[in-house]
C-alpha cells in the first residue's frame, strides 16, 4: 500500500515543488512591496543587512505579519472549499457563496454590537457563526432535496448570504462605534492586523490540519458515493459531519483576521483539480501552496493600484474569481465530484 | 375544456383579441344576438351587431383597485407618521394646501417628495422585475438578482465620485445597466434563460460590478464614500431632484409602452413556437421588452440605489392575486409601489431614531421569500 497523503506522479511532485518556490517568492515579493515609502530596494537592502530603522519596522512589523496571517488564511479558505466541495459534491460549493463567511461575519457583528471585543472572543464567535451557517444551508438543502442540483444549492447559499449580509448592515447601523470597528473588517483586508490574531487561530488550525489528515482516505471514498464509502467501511454521516466542522473552524479563524473573502474558496480548488486529477487527497496538497499564492498575489496587486491608499482584498477577489464562477456555470456539463 | 363548449364560443367571438393585459377586445360576428360574455369577464361596448367590444376581466379589476385603496391608505400612513406624528384628516388638508403652515411645509416640503420616490421606484423595479420574468420565462430574473442592478450602480456611483451634474447619475446609471444586461444575456448565450445557470452568471456578473463600486469608493475621500453608503445598499435619503423627475417620466411611458406590450407577454410565456404561431414577432419583442425592463431599472437606481428585492417581491404578490390568464403588469407596478411605500415607512420609524435604508429593510423581507423559492421541491420555475 502506497503512503496515503502524499502526490504519486512524478510531475505532480515537480509542479508542487514549483508551486512553493513561486509562493517562496511571492512572500519575499510581499516583504519588499508595499503602499508606503519604503520602496522595495530600501526593503531589500534592509533584508540584506544594512541599518535602516524605517525600513526594519515597516518590513518586520507590519509587511512580515501581514505576510504570515495571508499565508494562513489563504491555506484556510483554499483547503475549506476544497472540502466542502468535495463533502457537497458540487464544484460550485464554497464557503462564501454558501453563507459561511456570511454566518461567521454576522456572528462577529453581533458579538460587537453586543459588546465584546476581545481578539480570542472573535475568532471562537465567528467559528461557531460559521459552523451555524454552513449548517443551515446544507441542512435546509438536505432536508428539501436540492442538495443534488449544484447551481440551486449556490442560490440558496446567494440569498442566505444577502440576508445575513442586510442584517449585518442592520445591527451596525445602531452602532456606530462598531460600525467603524467593522466597517474595513467586512470587506475583507489583510491591512492592519496583528500577529496575535494569528497566533490566536493558530491552535484550531492544527487541529483541522490533524482531523484533515485523519479523514482525507474516507473523504475520498465518499466520491464514490454514500453506499460505496459504507461498503468500504466507513461512516458517511461521521464524515460529514467532521468535514463541515473543519470547514467551520478554517472559515470562521479567516473570516475572523481577515474579514469575509468571497470566491477564494471557488478558484483555489478549481485550479488545484486542473493540476491534481480528481483525488480530493492530491487536490487538498495542491491547495496548500495555491490558496496563499492567490491571496498574497491579490494582497500586493492592492497595495500598488491605487498607492497610497489601498484597495480591500475582497474587491480583488471577487473581481478575479467572479469569471471563474461564470466559466464554471457555462461548462456545458458540470463535473459532478 | 370540450370541443363542443368550444366551438360557438369562437365562432361567437371571431378573432378575440386582448387590448391589455387586463381587458381583451372581441369582434363579434354581425348575424348574432346578444353575446354572453365569457366567465370572469365583463363586456364593456357593442352590446349587438357588427362593433367592437372590449372584455374586462373582473378579477383584474377587483385586484387592481383593491391595490390602488390600500396604496392610497399606505400613502397617507407614510405622511402622517414619522419622527412628528400627524393627523391624517391634517395631512389630507395640507395636501390641499390648507392648514397650518407648519404641518404643510412638512407634508409638502419634506415628506410628499420622498413618497413620490418611493412610488415611482417601486412601481419601476417591479414593472421592470416583471417584464424581465415573463421574458426570460425564470421566476428568478430578476434585474436584482442578475447583477442589472449592480452595473447600474457601480456606473452611477463613478458619476457621482467623478462628476456633479445632476442627471449625470441617470444617464451612466443607463449605461451601466445596459452593459450589465448584455454581459449576463452574452454570457448566458450559450445555455438559455430558463435554468438556474442563467441566475449564477448573472450573480457573477453583479459580483463583478458590486467589486467595481467598491473599488471607486475605496478610492475617494472617507466623507463622499460615507455620504454614497446608504445609497450603495438602497435608500431613498440621497435622490436627486432631477433624477425623480427623469424617473418620473420614464415610468409614465414605459407603462404605456408596457401596456402595449402585454399581449405579447402573455403568449411569451408559452414556448418560443407557440408565440411564434400565434402571430408575435418574438425576436423584436424580446429586445423591447428588455430593453424596456433595463431602462426603467437604471432610472429606479438612479433614484434609490439597487433595490433590487422590490422586483421580486412585487411581481410575486401581483402573480399570486391574479389569474393565470395575463401577465399583471398593472398589478405588479401597484405591489411594487405598495411594497417600497411601506418598506420605507418601516424604515423610517421602526427603530426611530435610527433610519433604517429601505434596500436592507427590502432584503430582509425578501431574502427568506427568495430561499423559500429555491427551497421547493423541484418544479416548473417558470
Amino acid at each position: 500500500m502506497k503512503v496515503a497523503l502524499i502526490p504519486q506522479r512524478l510531475e505532480q511532485r515537480t509542479l508542487l515543488a514549483l508551486l512553493l518556490t513561486a509562493l517562496v517568492a511571492v512572500s519575499v515579493v510581499s516583504l519588499l512591496v508595499g503602499a508606503g515609502t519604503v520602496s522595495p530596494s530600501q526593503a531589500f537592502s534592509m533584508l540584506l543587512g544594512s541599518e535602516d530603522s524605517e525600513a526594519h519596522f515597516v518590513v518586520w512589523e507590519l509587511r512580515a505579519p501581514r505576510t504570515l496571517i495571508g499565508i494562513a488564511v489563504g491555506m484556510a479558505l483554499g483547503v475549506s472549499g476544497a472540502l466542502l466541495q468535495a463533502v457537497a459534491r458540487n464544484p460550485l460549493a464554497e464557503p462564501g457563496l454558501l453563507g459561511v463567511s456570511a454566518g461567521a461575519a454576522f456572528a462577529v457583528a453581533l458579538a460587537l454590537v453586543l459588546g465584546a471585543s476581545a481578539a480570542t472572543l472573535r475568532i471562537s464567535v465567528a467559528q461557531l457563526g460559521a459552523l451555524v451557517g454552513c449548517l443551515c444551508v446544507l441542512g435546509v438543502a438536505r432536508w428539501r432535496g436540492v442538495d443534488n442540483d449544484p447551481i440551486r444549492l449556490v442560490l440558496a447559499g446567494a440569498a442566505f448570504s444577502a440576508l445575513l449580509g442586510a442584517m449585518t448592515s442592520m445591527m451596525l447601523l445602531f452602532d456606530q462605534r462598531s460600525a467603524d470597528e467593522v466597517r474595513f473588517w467586512v470587506i475583507g483586508s489583510l491591512a492592519g492586523r496583528r500577529l496575535e490574531d494569528l497566533w490566536a487561530v493558530l491552535p484550531s488550525m492544527a487541529f483541522c490540519t490533524v482531523l484533515i489528515a485523519l479523514i482525507a482516505r474516507p473523504l475520498s471514498a465518499l466520491a464514490l458515493g454514500e453506499r460505496m464509502a459504507s461498503g468500504l467501511g466507513h461512516h458517511p454521516q461521521l464524515i460529514r459531519a467532521l468535514v463541515v466542522l473543519c470547514v467551520a473552524l478554517l472559515v470562521g479563524a479567516a473570516t475572523a483576521i481577515a474579514g469575509p473573502i468571497i470566491f477564494v474558496g471557488l478558484v483555489v480548488p478549481f485550479i488545484a483539480r486542473a493540476f491534481a486529477g480528481p483525488d480530493i487527497r492530491r487536490t487538498l496538497w495542491f491547495c496548500l501552496p495555491i490558496g496563499p499564492l492567490i491571496i498574497l498575489t491579490a494582497d500586493i496587486i492592492s497595495r500598488v493600484v491605487v498607492a497610497p491608499s489601498e484597495l480591500p482584498l475582497g474587491v480583488l477577489t471577487a473581481l478575479c474569481g467572479a469569471p471563474v464562477l461564470i466559466a464554471a456555470v457555462r461548462a456545458r456539463r458540470l463535473p459532478m465530484l | 375544456m370540450t370541443l363542443r363548449w368550444l366551438k360557438p364560443e369562437f365562432r361567437k367571438h371571431g378573432a378575440a383579441a386582448l387590448l391589455s393585459n387586463d381587458a381583451s377586445m372581441g369582434i363579434a360576428p354581425p348575424e348574432d344576438a346578444p353575446v354572453k360574455s365569457p366567465r370572469g369577464y365583463w363586456r364593456w361596448g357593442e352590446r349587438r351587431g357588427g362593433g367592437v367590444s372590449i372584455l374586462i376581466e373582473q378579477r383584474a379589476v377587483w385586484v387592481n383597485s383593491g391595490l390602488i385603496i390600500v396604496l392610497m391608505l399606505a400613502c397617507t400612513a407614510y405622511l402622517s407618521l414619522g419622527s412628528v406624528i400627524l393627523d391624517p384628516r391634517d395631512v389630507v388638508k395640507a395636501l390641499a394646501g390648507q392648514g397650518d403652515i407648519m404641518t404643510g411645509f412638512m407634508v409638502q416640503e419634506l415628506r410628499l417628495p420622498r413618497l413620490v420616490a418611493a412610488c415611482l421606484t417601486g412601481g419601476a423595479f417591479a414593472l421592470a422585475g416583471i417584464l424581465m420574468q415573463t421574458l426570460a420565462r425564470n421566476r428568478l430574473a430578476t434585474p436584482g438578482i442578475i447583477g442589472i442592478d449592480n452595473g447600474a450602480t457601480a456606473f452611477a456611483v463613478a458619476s457621482v465620485v467623478g462628476m456633479s451634474v445632476s442627471l449625470a447619475p441617470s444617464a451612466m446609471a443607463l449605461t451601466g445597466a445596459v452593459t450589465a444586461a448584455v454581459l449576463t444575456f452574452g454570457l448566458a448565450a450559450g445555455s438559455g434563460t430558463q435554468g438556474y445557470r442563467f441566475i449564477v452568471a448573472g450573480i457573477g456578473v453583479g459580483a463583478v460590478f458590486g467589486a467595481i463600486t467598491q473599488l471607486l469608493l475605496a478610492r475617494v475621500a472617507i466623507d463622499t464614500a460615507n455620504a454614497a453608503y446608504p445609497w450603495t445598499v438602497g435608500s431613498l435619503n440621497a435622490r436627486s431632484g432631477g433624477s425623480v423627475q427623469l424617473l418620473g417620466i420614464g415610468l409614465a411611458l414605459g407603462f404605456v409602452a408596457a401596456l402595449t406590450l402585454a399581449r405579447s407577454l402573455t403568449v411569451l410565456r408559452f414556448s418560443e413556437a407557440t408565440a411564434s404561431g400565434l402571430g408575435v414577432n418574438t425576436s423584436a419583442r424580446r429586445i423591447q421588452i428588455l430593453l424596456l425592463s433595463v431602462a426603467l431599472t437604471a432610472l429606479a437606481v438612479a433614484v434609490a440605489g439597487p433595490v433590487g428585492m422590490v422586483g421580486l417581491i412585487g411581481p410575486e404578490i401581483a402573480r399570486a392575486l391574479s389569474t393565470p390568464r395575463h401577465v399583471p403588469v398593472v398589478a405588479a407596478t401597484l405591489a411594487g409601489a405598495l411594497v417600497m411605500v411601506l418598506s420605507d415607512l418601516a424604515g423610517r420609524t421602526l427603530l426611530a431614531p435610527i433610519e433604517l435604508p429601505v434596500g436592507i429593510v427590502t432584503a430582509i423581507i425578501g431574502g427568506p421569500w427568495l430561499l423559500w423559492i429555491l427551497m421547493r421541491p423541484q418544479r416548473s420555475h417558470a
